[in-house]
Formats: C-alpha cells, structure tokens, sequence
C-alpha cells in the first residue's frame, strides 16, 4: 500500500515475481498473493477456535504474504481479562478483536477504546451486522437453536414456546449466562421479547433446565444424552452431527438470536491498515466460504450455506435492538439467575 | 530416609521440645560490642526475602491497588459472595479433610504394611495428579452424571437415580479426588521418617497392628497431617475447573466460580477492581488458615530417625479383607475415570456408542496432528521442569529457614509463600500481566514462570516443613558444638534432611504445572501454548474426543515417568 517507503528495487521485484506468478490470471484475482503492502505484524485476540483461526490466518497470508498475523485465542472471559489487565498497565496489546457479541464491542466504543473504519466489504454483506458508528462489523452469524438427541427423542421441540411445555421438565441443557457470552444475549433477547418475556422464562425455568459453563459442554450433554434437548450454537451441533454423534438442530420458528462474533480494531493500534485488510478478508466472498467451510452461517449470501443447515431465508432470524439489548442486559441476567437459582 | 548424621543418634526417641534451646543456639542475630552480627544464615534469609519479595509480593501489590483503587465492598455484600464465601470455605474444608484421611490411610497401608501389590497400587493412586481437574470433571460426570450407566441403571431399576454428581457433594467428592495424592505425597515422605521401631515396640508390648498405628504413628505425623491440611485446605479455596463443571448446573457457586461470574458476563463495571477484591477475600481466608495451621503447629514432638531397617507392618488374618478394600476403593477413584478418558479418546465424537466398529485412532490424530501440540508439550515440560527446580530450591531454602532457625518474620515469610496458593489463577494471572510491561516480561515464557513459581511454591514448603516440624535440633547443635557456623550447620544437617521432601515437592510442582490452565491461559504469548492450554482449546472447539486422547497420553506418559522416578522420589 505504501510502495513509496521500500526501495524501489524490492517493489520492482515483486511486482514482476507477481507478473511471473500470477501468469495469465488477471490482476484482479483475489486469490493471487499480495507483497505490495507494508510489512507489518498485527495482533489478534480472539475466541475463534484455535484450529479455525490458524485456517483463517494462513488462508489470509496466502493473499498478503508481507503482514504476519500473530493470534492469542481465550474464551471471551479470559479475553476480557487479559484486555483490562493490559489496559491497568498502560496500553492494550492487541490490533484486532474478534470475539463475542456485539454489546461487548459497544461497552468498548463507549470507552473510546475503538477506531471507527469501513470495510471495503462493508457494502456487501448483511446491514444487520455492521455498525452504524462504524466501530466493528459482524462476521458470521451463530444463531442459537434447539439442538436434541437423536436416539432418544423422536419429535422435538420446534420453537421456544414448545420447549417451555412440561413434557421437556428436566430434560434440558443450556449454557450458563454468566459465563457464555451468547448465553448471555440470548437471555437478555428472551426477556425482552414480546411473545416470550418473563412469563416463558418462568414456564422454562420450571423445567428446571440444567445449567452448565458454556455452548461446548452443552452440546456434548447434548449428544451423550445427559440432557436430551437443550439451546446451544447451531454449528457446534451441526459438526457433532457430521462427526457421527446422534445430535440434531430444530431452528425455532419464533424467532433464533444470534451473536455474530464481530471484528473491531483497538484504536491504540500501530497498524490500523493492515488490521483494516485482515478485516476485509473476513468479510470478502473467500473469507466467508472459508466460514461456510467451517460451518459457520455466513454474513453474506453469495456463498451459499454450510452442509446440513438450511437456506439464510428459512430461517427465522430475531435482529433485536442493541440499545435495548446492552441497557437491559444485566437486568436480564439477573432475572434469568434468580429464576434458576 | 535415614542420614549417615540421624544414625550417630543412636536409637529413637520422642520428647518434648525446649524451645529456649534453639534461642540460645540459633540466634537471628546476636549482637557483638553493639554491632549486629551478620553471618550466612542472614544473607540467605536476605535473599529468601528479596525473592518472595519479587515473584510473590508484587503480583500481590498489583492485585491490592487494582482492589482498593475502588471500594466494591457494597457491591461484594449485597451480591452473592458470602454465599459464595461459604460454599469455598465448606467445600474445601470438607475435601481437605477427605485428602488429608484418605491421603494418611494410603500412606499407612501402601508404604507401611505387606498390602499385595502396593507398588502398582500406588502408581494407580497417582493418576488423578496428571489429569487436569476440569478433564477429570468430565470423565466424572460420563460415570456418575444424572445420565451416566449407573444412574440410568439405578433409575430403571429402582425409580431414581443413585447419586447425582451435579452439585456441592460432587464438588467435595472430586476435590478430594484431585488433592488426596498431594496429601498423600507428603505425608507418606513425613512417615518415611516415622522409625518402625515405635511401632514394633507397641506391638512386644502387646498392641495390634491398628492400635499401635494409631497411639504411636498417627500422632507422630500430626505435623504432616496439618502440612498437608492446610496445603489442600488452601488450594482447594482457589480451584476453579472443578466447581465451575460439576458445581453450577446446580447453582452450587464458590468464589472462584464468583471471579469468572464477573469478569465474563460484562454486568459490573471496573471487572477488574471486583475480581481483584474477590482474590483479596479468598487470601484473607487462606491467612486465616495458615495462622491456625502455626498456632497450632506450636506444640509439637520431636523425634529422632530411626536406627533399624523399617519393617512392614503384617496384616495377618485381616490381609485378604484389606487388600480387597483398598484395590477396590483404588481402581473405583483412578482406573474408572481414565477407562471413561479411554473410551472417549477411542470413539469419535460424543454419544456414539462403544462398539467395535466404531473405535478409532482418528482423535489421537487429531490430538497429535497439529503442529502446536508439539511446541506445547515442549513449552509445558520446559516450564514446568524450571518451576519444579526452582521451587525445590527456594522451598527447601525457606522451609528450613522457618522451622530449623527462631526469626520474628518467620510466620511472615511462610504465609508468603502459602497464600498465593488461595488465589484463583485467573486473579494471579491478572496481577502478572500487570506488572509485566514494567519487568519486560511482557509476552515472555518467564512470565509464566515466574506465576507458576508463585502459584506453587507453597508445595515445596509444605512438604518441607512436615518432616523438620518433628525432628530435633540435636544435629545442628552438634554440628555447632564441633564448631560448624550456623550456615553450614543448616546446609549440611537441615538441608540434608529436607532434601528428599523438598524433592517430593518439586515433583508435585512439575506434575501440578504440566497441565495448569487458568495461569496459562492468561498468560501465553500470542503464537505459543501450554498442554492445559492445547486440552482447554480442543475442548473449546468441540473436538471432546481429541482433547481426552491428549489427556490420556499426558495421563500415561505421566505414569510412565512417575514409574521410573518413584525409587527417587521414595530415597
């Protein structure tokens, strides 16, 4: 990007190993590797698994062989910790975020600790993900759907409203609010949902659901049949089944929330472009079939969805108001514990 | 272990203890026309303090002024933390108990008496020290969750189900499972110092095996006993995989789970400061313990070594009933849990069933196909090698110093080296990266090991303190008497002694820091991970069989080298 800082020797090389290369593709193949840009190191903090994320990086350096990309995956809660310690030290570490929900990247922008940019995908993919303010951009969506065992219920649940009936009293897995930040949303989308709200949150919570830590052992209740029906991630649920486990998914036709696991670049970055670029390739049409791979349902419907799950538009998808969402989030969980409790 | 000195004692013999005696051989400092004198034992107590003072009090200090810098007391009290307060302080009670009976018990039966096969036995009642506590939980929950083969059986056969793991019972139950070799540790190497020959006396005088173990060995291990009390009571305080798998789905919440509750779920403001004030609480009940463990340890006996060979002590008639007990009991709490670890790492993936057909190597693959579990193993031994040493090192260093030398800080420097042992990995890890920058450390391995010397020291020390409490200081004063400087008395005669404990220690350490996650987790440098950190993300990604297979071969290997070390770890 900036070829005016090399020597012009370096730049003349790799433009014709380029040509070389590149052979008779055209320039504008995405695919081809690019050396034009800066050298540069950024830093990614994520909670991406950790085979996904080194997927995603080495498909990523492929294209822009000069930026090296150096990752720190965590849970979200340990993400958060390791970003507040570093910010009682001085300066966060980190050039990138991908993590979580989007309230916790709109508690960051409240603290200024954001910078505000647009993607050169941004036009491309679903307006529901990206933020107005332009501080993080969605990049998968990962609904939360009714997920049951197989080989021990025949006709499950099809909406949240069913899974609240007695018949389903302490069959049911969910993961822990207090932990799983997605558990978290979800509740808070519950609550303020106008056909569910508090009175299918104590209807639920009568089935005296089991709670544990997060999605991945809800989804191994799931399957091993501790609990034979329970809310978890779809593709969690979905790559179990493929894997051979007697696990299936019901999208609830009132309504699946989901988080979309946003990308933000820390305003205290030293290298903002090649974050920007990192963040357009997720966005960009190879980024998001390599999420579809990974059996993510992606941000942008050029690129078709991951084996086993249905088309985007049949499935219902509840795109809440965030104001409300982080406002009443605590309010939520609260209500959720004490139900529980 | 009995030393070429403790033999020239001639004989066994337990009395009280003078304590004027140690003042007036060992004085801190004794003052020579006016001027403080300063010999070796000063400067190592010196360096002992700058040591602490560096890798325990400044994580420490970091930890307070992110605490105090915001009063979140109001928060704390209305909330649920005396709740949870309770619960920690229950559960850890109550396992550190079970670790210490069951630790004793192993000790008397599998290095004391003619148990059959007490050397297999003993490898098997190591295992649970290798599995991580949160892939153990797991391997629980497949055998004794709500729909685990023996609930469901018991359910279909009697209505209801057994017994539920879910809850504060579970908690307690595999706390004690995950600390009893720990205890067992050091006080089996305490017995090692226990002569035989008080035993075999009781039983010419006519006592029976049991009565003679019980009037004259059990209370000669008090001080082991409360050693390891108190090392269990405290670690227990801070574990966290444990009561965040098996005690939350039924809400059964501690202070450690409380630590997570709010740095996650983004519902308090200044996350930081409230997690900082939690650690601070469970630091302020780990103190509590460790004055109880010094004021009690202030009456003591002491003993010398013994001057026979020991001798087993013979079961007789009840030897069959006992050997069937103890195997039973021994394969119930280790060989199930890694059968369960076996039989995931075989299948692959969640609820398949154990057929034949479906076994596979594939997630043994998965496990030892990606390039990062090769450079997190080497990461992990590297680490936790290096902590090992260097908290045998300095543990044997201040355990001598506090039990074989009177000092006024020396209640002060053993609760330094204990109390970072109550705090939850993620609060330590918090405290290091905040100080990080500042050290250079940033980034860095020896960040981590610089935490796990923190997080673990208080092994060593309490493994070396367990034998010294009880042995006399007729050695070292001989040693002064023939002229030997108080350095070289405490390097030639204490040290001597302590050294297979403080080795013991170190062992426990390595094994502890193998597979540590909540300090690691925090603390790796982006690119690089520990085995706790590989198993934890497997775990993360959905890929539970693999992480069992990585488990079972950490398991495994484990044992393998616990096999080959256990003639050293017994000298």
């Amino acid at each position: 990007m900036f070829p005016a800082k090399k020597p012009l020797t370096v730049v003349a090389f790799a433009a014709l190993a380029g040509i070389v290369l590149t052979g008779c593709t055209t320039a504008t193949d995405a695919t081809a590797p690019n050396s034009d840009t800066e050298a540069a190191t950024i830093t990614l903090y994520t909670s991406e698994p950790q085979e996904k994320i080194d997927e995603i990086i080495s498909a990523f350096t492929e294209q822009q062989s000069n930026i090296t990309v150096e990752v720190f995956r965590a849970g979200t809660g340990d993400l958060t910790a390791r970003i507040e310690a570093e910010r009682a030290a001085g300066e966060i570490q980190a050039d990138i975020l991908l993590a979580a929900d989007a309230p916790t990247f709109e508690a960051y922008a409240a603290e200024d600790l954001l910078l505000e940019f647009e993607s050169a995908e941004a036009a491309n993919i679903n307006q529901d993900v990206v933020d107005p303010e332009g501080f993080y951009v969605g990049t998968r969506i990962i609904p939360t759907v009714i997920a049951y065992n197989t080989g021990l219920v025949d006709a499950p649940p099809t909406s949240w409203q069913e899974l609240a009936n007695p018949e389903w009293a302490n069959k049911i897995v969910m993961p822990n609010p207090d932990v799983s930040g997605a558990a978290a949303f979800n509740a808070t989308v519950w609550y303020n949902d106008d056909n569910l709200g508090k009175e299918w949150l104590k209807k639920l919570a009568a089935n005296n659901p089991v709670i544990v830590d997060s999605n991945g052992p809800t989804s191994q209740a799931i399957a091993t049949g501790t609990q034979p029906v329970g809310a978890v991630v779809d593709y969690l649920a979905r790559e179990l089944a493929a894997a051979g486990s007697p696990i299936a998914v019901s999208y609830p036709s009132d309504g699946v929330p989901y988080v979309s696991q946003p990308a933000g670049i820390f305003a205290s970055t030293d290298e903002a472009d090649a974050a920007k670029l990192f963040i357009d390739f997720l966005l960009s049409a190879e980024g998001q079939q390599l999420a579809v791979a990974q059996s993510y349902l992606p941000v942008r419907n050029d690129v078709g969805t991951p084996e086993g799950a249905p088309p985007m538009d049949e499935i219902k998808i509840v795109t809440p108001d965030l104001d409300t969402i982080s406002e009443s989030r605590a309010e939520a969980v609260t209500y959720f514990n004490d139900l529980i409790g | 272990m009995t030393s070429s000195a403790s033999r020239a004692t001639r004989g066994p013999a337990a009395r009280g203890r003078a304590p004027s005696r140690a003042q007036f051989l060992f004085p801190t400092r004794t003052t020579e026309g006016g001027r403080l004198r300063w010999d070796g034992i000063s400067w190592l107590r010196v360096a002992a303090w700058l040591f602490c003072a560096g890798v325990i009090a400044t994580p420490l200090s970091a930890i307070a002024v992110q605490a105090f810098s915001g009063n979140h007391l109001p928060l704390l009290l209305q909330g649920d933390v005396l709740e949870a307060g309770l619960n920690s302080l229950i559960s850890a009670g109550l396992s550190a108990t079970g670790a210490v009976a069951i630790g004793t018990a192993l000790a008397l039966l599998l290095d004391r008496t003619d148990l059959p096969g007490a050397r297999i036995l003993r490898l098997f009642m190591l295992t649970p020290l290798l599995v991580p506590p949160f892939v153990g939980a797991i391997a629980w929950l497949s055998i004794a969750g709500p729909a685990g083969p023996v609930n469901r059986f018991w359910s279909d056969t009697f209505g209801a189900p057994l017994w539920n793991i879910y809850g504060g019972d579970g908690v307690v139950f595999l706390l004690i499972v995950h600390s009893y070799p720990i205890a067992y540790l050091i006080i089996g190497a305490a017995l090692r110092r226990v002569p035989s020959d008080l035993e075999q006396l009781a039983r010419i005088g006519g006592a029976g095996a049991w009565t003679a173990v019980r009037h004259v060995t059990i209370p000669l291990l008090k001080p082991a006993l409360l050693s390891a009390f108190t090392l269990t009571l405290v670690s227990n305080l801070a574990d966290f995989g444990i009561p965040s798998i098996i005690g939350l789905p039924e809400r059964f919440v501690t202070l450690s789970t409380l630590v997570y509750r709010y740095i996650q779920s983004g519902t308090v403001d200044a996350p930081l400061e409230v997690v900082s004030t939690i650690g601070l609480l469970l630091l302020v009940l780990a103190a509590i313990a460790v004055i109880a463990d010094t004021l009690v340890s202030r009456r003591k006996l002491e003993l010398d070594g013994g001057a026979t060979v020991a001798v087993p002590l013979q079961l007789g008639r009840a030897k069959p009933a006992i050997a069937l007990i103890t195997w039973t009991t021994g394969l119930a709490l280790t060989a199930l849990p890694i059968f369960a670890l076996a039989t995931q790492a075989l299948l692959p993936a969640p609820g398949v069933p154990l057929t034949w057909e479906n076994l596979t190597l594939d997630s043994f693959r998965r496990a030892l196909g990606s390039p990062s579990t090769a450079t997190g193993a080497i990461n992990s031994i590297v680490l936790s090698v290096g902590a090992g040493i260097i908290c045998a090192i300095v543990g044997l260093t201040i355990g001598t110093l506090i039990t074989r030398l009177r000092s006024r800080d020396n209640a002060i420097l053993n609760g330094l080296a204990l109390l970072p042992q109550a705090i939850p990995g993620l609060v330590l890890a918090v405290g290091w990266l905040i100080i990080a920058p500042q050290l250079g450390l940033f980034n860095t391995p020896w960040l981590i090991l610089c935490a796990y010397v923190m997080a673990f020291l208080a092994m060593v020390v309490q493994s070396v303190n367990a034998p010294l409490r009880s042995t006399p200081l007729a050695l070292e004063e001989a040693a002064r008497l023939a002229g030997a400087s108080r350095a070289r008395a405490l390097v030639d005669i204490s040290w001597r002694l302590a050294a297979p404990a403080a080795i013991t220690g170190g062992v426990l350490v390595m094994l502890t820091a193998v597979r540590e996650l909540t300090i690691s987790v925090l603390l790796v440098a982006p690119g690089t991970q520990t085995i706790g950190v590989l198993i934890f993300n497997l775990q993360q990604a959905g890929a539970y069989n693999a992480a069992s297979a990585l488990s079972l071969i950490i398991t495994v290997i484990g044992l393998a080298g616990l096999g080959l070390t256990a003639r050293s770890i017994r000298a």
